[in-house]
């Protein structure tokens, strides 16, 4: 059972609470039972007028056994509760460190309002497996044979129709309310996702949805999936409250049963009027206490269903998780990159995204990648990070393989641009001092100029995604933090494609001008402005086409020559 | 106060016939409790200090079996009930939410955090559940059936019966001193919830970037503190609540044995009363006392959920005070022709700020005619996606106005606004669905697969797609294969050919794409435009020296507008602008 393990694991991590708790629970549930069946004995006995004295000592021991099941009854709750609440919250964010190595390549998978679920709702939702399925039959069953031992006392008839009813209790009633649940077993959890993920892809898509005239249709769809839910959820309630409620009959029917059979015991002689009161008391109480196992199963299930779907989530990534990687890559030194017959796919996605590649990229050179959408420059620079291991052939960084490199290293030198850059919820500062280095508020500032944004300050605030900024400024922002980490390789995707050619200008001058002695690699969709870099690199369909410096690519009248041309046509038609 | 239970008593008030079940459920079922305890009290009695024969109790046990069957019928119908009222009102409430959702303004749409939203609309919702289920029907509970008990004490023994109405207060009073906090801890404890759902949720979507910044670790602490504080708000409320039943037990505690103690006094010293009186009142006590306990942790989570359908009022009214709008249904037919003249839009004295006084946009006039191509131009951060918002009635001017022919733009008919153009923005968001599902999202009459095909293969998307194993029916988005950035605007552009709008606005339509894309696209659009207007926030000197009018924007404000060689003679910034791009980009 491998979806047990993860509440098993954690289980442990508390222990000592839980300990406590089922102390605490069998003091509390002895002590039920004890003060009940003493107050039937007492007022049994005031019936042959006993001493005053015996009638005293018995009410104050009936109000101790009431005090003792209260206390206990409280730290039972203290510490099941504490403990339980502190193992989800580590489960949560055990779940979230798991998730880090799956990204990117996560959302091919998965979808944020279903990761969004399980996080919130299906870890919420272990709490019963802790609560009332983890330790509470260990309890119960405590408690359980300690009255049947008590009842045996005075008949063993009486003890069976107790363990008879138990054994109803533990075994049928579950199972009557499990027959009408299995068809829907998980269906509430998977309903649950469903609407969340449906939810934050309205919220996400907003704007998309809203100039298609299409916010109606995704409103119906909603509403409808909450109707789902709604009804599943009712559902499952009301096969809980019919599991509850058989159980509430059945600890009648066997209360009903003692005193038929006491009644038929005492007309018989065997068994003493006094202790009647007594033991129909005792089974009330006990019976009252075992109505957690009735429902238990149900909750087993469930949480163990919840538990499956967190282990599930962590174990389809795309990416095995890799063995820890001891070489580190020097930061002070700009990066010299050999790429050699490097092969790539994604995933299951079995056509090749990029074949093959050779090429040799110096320390502190500049080089541009251009090539049509789709032709896996992108790909290239998520190859270069480590963020994907390629399939055959190796990337050198500084002569070392990016298999055998801490990718937390490659990072650390890596000063990247990405085509979308996600930004967080809070301020410019914030935004800036993502890697939370030490930098004062001019420099931040300067920072700002240097990327041409003048207009904002430190302290304004981002959107969640930046989503309040436009995409040229998200861009100048993503420059802005990139120039602030200061790696020796830049990796820019498409930097300045949201800006006007003034400003990306202006940008680009100062950038190359402070890198000028790091390697840079830039993904440019314009050719204009290309002449000076170091090298170009064409990449067409996953292929290297053409390798060499701008004048070169120029004079042999391949690819690049055919793109310039195009380009030509494009921005000089007017001349 | 009376905002506070707003939303909930708004809930119970469409559903009086439930209560009015519920409220005859409970009385039935105080009536077999009382039932019940009397024949329990008889038969031990009989048995017992009597002696009488187990063929002669026969009837009296029979009659137990009867009304032990009912009592439990009875609380089942009762327990039902409050399920259903839970589920109709959970259902109301979040129907409200969704609504809510769709009629937002974008601003409102776009600010706050995803994952929050979701969560008020989950996990608060699921939270009022409770107090429909458990808290009502306990209310209407104690409204009958203690009293029901209370008169069949002191019909038996009226001493016991002043003593239980003398301690009964108490219960009540206590939970209301404790439910009062409760609330208040509830509604932190949601804060607490949607705080790091949002976190979460923001985090899963900068992964990426968080991984490439080194700055996992700090998010791990981050989600770790923030799930932390969950649990201490849960923690807290919990505390409440054990306390609360601690105390209700020690209350109920010392009242039954006070009653206790004055049965046995009655009984052994003054020898005033029988045993089955004694035993009956002694059957009685727990249940009135357990009746009323119930009630009180009920009350505690009736207050939990309180503090969540607070949460979910706020999120009602966040909506409430910006989208107001929503009144007048009207539609104009004649607007939603298709295949009509592209309208006139005219721009009147528009006025616009984020409200953080920094970035004021300001457009004094503006006239589109029919079918014109207009080009916004100028620097990023000038306004010019704002301008296009605005145009696009995506977004509300703080004062002036869009008039799209001759009629104000506003929220009441912009549906068929929206029919008639296309909007192609920078990021189209995809859908997690198949290709075919994203290009049809593009309109909402029905469409046939060679319509389909022929926008793809019009967007320069038809070659990708056949290459495809799957073809038009590859799952993309969240959750299927990733697109590119050229992809998804070809997409997007695939969208709009279905679309076929009188309208297109376009922001920078042709940028971060590879030359040949380019190209494909500039014909795909020039192809699309023909019988519309065409507005593009636009960069490519190409694109701008095509348009019949070029807006030139700086700083929020309209500075020019008029052809380009106007523009090169008057305006030194476009002139060197253009300057700039024709001798390429960096160098």
């Amino acid at each position: 059972m491998n979806e047990r393990s993860i509440l098993t694991q954690t289980l442990f991590q508390e222990k000592k609470d839980i300990a406590w708790a089922i102390i605490g629970g069998f003091v509390a549930g002895i002590g039920g039972v004890s003060l009940f069946a003493a107050s039937g004995y007492m007022i049994s006995q005031t019936v042959f007028s006993p001493p005053l004295y015996t009638l005293i000592i018995l009410t104050s021991l009936v109000k101790i056994l009431g005090l003792i099941r209260a206390a206990s009854r409280y730290s039972e709750r203290m510490y099941s509760h504490r403990a339980t609440f502190s193992l989800l919250s580590r489960i949560r964010s055990t779940f979230f460190v798991k998730l880090v190595p799956l990204s990117p390549g996560l959302f091919n998978k998965k979808r944020s309002g279903d990761l969004l679920a399980r996080f919130v709702g299906d870890v919420e939702s272990l709490q019963h497996y802790f609560l009332r399925v983890a330790y509470p039959p260990i309890v119960l069953i405590m408690v359980f044979l300690a009255t049947v031992l008590f009842v045996s006392f005075y008949s063993i008839w009486m003890a069976l129709i107790f363990i008879v009813g138990m054994l109803i209790t533990t075994f049928l009633i579950p199972s009557l309310i499990l027959l009408g649940q299995r068809r829907n077993r998980g269906r509430v959890r998977l309903q649950r996702a469903q609407l969340s993920t449906e939810a934050a892809e309205l919220l996400y898509g907003f704007r998309d949805l809203k100039v298609y005239g299409q916010l109606k249709t995704k409103e119906m769809e909603l509403k409808q999936a909450s109707t789902k839910l709604v009804d599943d959820q009712y559902m499952a309630a009301r096969h809980l409250l019919r599991g509850q409620t058989l159980h509430v009959l059945l600890s009648f029917l066997v209360v009903w049963s003692v005193l038929l059979l006491g009644s038929f015991l005492i007309n018989n002689g065997s068994l003493a009027g006094v202790f009647l009161a007594m033991l129909v008391m005792a089974a009330l109480t006990v019976f009252d206490e075992a109505g957690a196992m009735a429902v238990l199963p149900v909750y087993k299930q469930d949480s163990e269903h919840a538990a499956q779907r967190l282990e599930e989530t962590l174990h389809s990534g795309n990416r095995i998780p890799t063995v820890q990687k001891h070489r580190k890559l020097d930061d002070n030194l700009p990066v010299a990159i050999d790429i050699s017959g490097v092969s790539f796919h994604y995933g299951d996605d079995t056509r090749p995204v990029l074949g093959d590649i050779n090429l040799h990229i110096p320390a502190g050179s500049k080089t541009a990648i251009v090539g049509s959408s789709g032709s896996g420059k992108t790909t290239l620079f998520e190859l270069l990070l480590g963020l994907y291991v390629p399939m055959s052939g190796q990337i050198r960084l500084n002569h070392l393989s990016t298999e055998e490199l801490d990718e937390g290293s490659i990072w650390r030198a890596a000063n990247v641009v990405l085509q979308h850059n996600h930004f967080f919820r809070g301020t410019v500062r914030d935004n800036l001092l993502i890697d939370a280095s030490g930098y004062t508020d001019e420099q931040l500032t300067s920072v700002l100029e240097s990327a041409e944004l003048l207009n904002k300050s430190l302290d304004d605030l981002l959107d969640e995604r930046g989503e309040n900024w436009s995409d040229g400024e998200r861009q100048r922002l993503a420059l802005a933090r990139s120039m602030l980490r200061g790696g020796r390789v830049w990796l820019l995707d498409e930097p300045t494609s949201s800006l006007d050619s003034v400003t990306e200008h202006r940008i680009m001058q100062r950038l190359l001008a402070s890198a000028s002695r790091d390697t840079v690699i830039i993904i440019s969709h314009r050719l204009a402005g290309l002449e000076d870099w170091d090298q170009i690199v064409v990449l067409d369909q996953g292929k290297l086409v053409e390798v060499g410096s701008f004048v070169e690519l120029m004079e042999r009248k391949g690819y690049l020559y055919e793109m310039r041309k195009i380009e030509q046509q494009m921005i000089h038609v007017d001349r | 106060m009376k905002r506070r239970t707003g939303l909930l008593s708004q809930q119970l008030a469409m559903q009086r016939r439930k209560l009015l079940l519920l409220g005859a459920f409970a009385v039935g079922l105080g009536i077999m409790i009382v039932s019940q305890a009397t024949l329990l009290a008889t038969i031990v009695n009989e048995v017992f200090v009597q002696g009488t024969s187990l063929l002669s109790i026969a009837a009296l046990l029979g009659t137990m079996l009867a009304v032990i069957i009912a009592r439990t019928v009875l609380s089942y119908g009762i327990g039902r009930t409050g399920i259903m009222l839970a589920a109709i009102s959970k259902s109301n409430i979040r129907d409200a939410l969704i609504r809510n959702m769709t009629k937002n303004p974008l601003l409102t749409a776009l600010g706050g955090q995803t994952g929050g939203k979701v969560s008020v609309l989950l996990d608060a919702v699921d939270e009022i559940d409770s107090y429909f289920s458990q808290y009502v029907p306990r209310l209407m509970e104690a409204a009958f059936i203690p009293l029901l008990l209370l008169i069949a004490v002191f019909f038996e023994h009226p001493a016991s019966g002043f003593i239980m109405l003398a301690s009964a207060p108490f219960i009540p009073i206590f939970m209301i001193l404790v439910g009062l906090q409760t609330q208040k801890k509830s509604e932190e404890k949601y804060t607490q919830l949607t705080e790091f759902s949002g976190t979460f949720l923001d985090s899963l979507q900068g992964l990426l970037t968080l991984k490439l910044f080194g700055r996992v670790n700090r998010q791990q602490q981050e989600i770790e503190r923030s799930s932390l504080g969950f649990r201490d708000a849960t923690m807290g409320i919990l505390r409440i609540a054990f306390t609360n039943t601690l105390m209700l037990e020690l209350i109920v505690m010392l009242s039954i044995g006070l009653i206790a103690l004055e049965l046995a006094l009655q009984l052994l010293v003054f020898k005033s009363m029988s045993f089955d009186t004694a035993f009956l009142v002694l059957l009685l006590a727990p249940e009135f006392y357990s009746l009323l306990k119930n009630t009180g942790t009920a009350f505690h989570s009736g207050r939990t959920s309180m503090g969540a359908a607070r949460k979910v009022e706020q999120a009602l009214g966040d909506l409430i005070e910006s989208g107001h709008e929503e009144t007048c249904e009207e539609k104009d037919s004649n607007i939603s022709v298709r295949h009509q003249m592209p309208p006139a839009i005219e721009v009147n004295q528009l006025r616009f700020s984020f409200g953080d006084n920094k970035f004021e946009l300001s457009v004094d006039a503006v006239q589109i005619r029919p079918g014109e191509k207009i080009s916004i131009v100028g620097p990023s951060g000038a306004g010019k996606t704002t301008f296009m918002h605005i145009l696009a009635g995506l977004i509300r001017p703080s004062t002036g106005e869009v008039q799209v022919n001759n009629r104000v733009l506003s929220p009441a008919w912009e549906e068929s606004w929206f029919e008639q153009m296309s909007y192609i923005t920078q990021h189209p968001y995809i859908f997690a669905g198949s290709l075919r599902d994203n290009i049809m999202m593009g309109t909402r009459r029905q469409v046939s697969q060679a319509e389909i095909e022929g926008a793809a293969e019009a967007a320069g998307l038809s070659s990708l797609i056949n290459g495809l194993e799957e073809g038009y029916h590859t799952l993309v988005g969240e959750g299927g294969r990733g697109l590119s950035g050229g992809e998804k605007q070809r997409l997007a552009l695939a969208r709009a050919f279905l679309n076929r709008p009188a309208v297109i606005m376009f922001d920078e339509p042709t940028v971060g794409l590879d030359l040949y894309t380019e190209r494909v696209l500039q014909r795909s659009i020039e192809k699309l435009s023909i019988d519309a207007t065409l507005i593009t926030v636009a960069h490519r000197l190409y694109t701008i020296r095509q348009a019949d009018c070029i807006l030139f924007m700086e700083k929020g404000r309209l500075v020019d507008s008029g052809s380009h060689d106007d523009l090169m003679k008057r305006l030194p910034q476009y002139a060197e602008m253009v300057d700039v791009q024709r001798r390429g980009g960096f160098q």
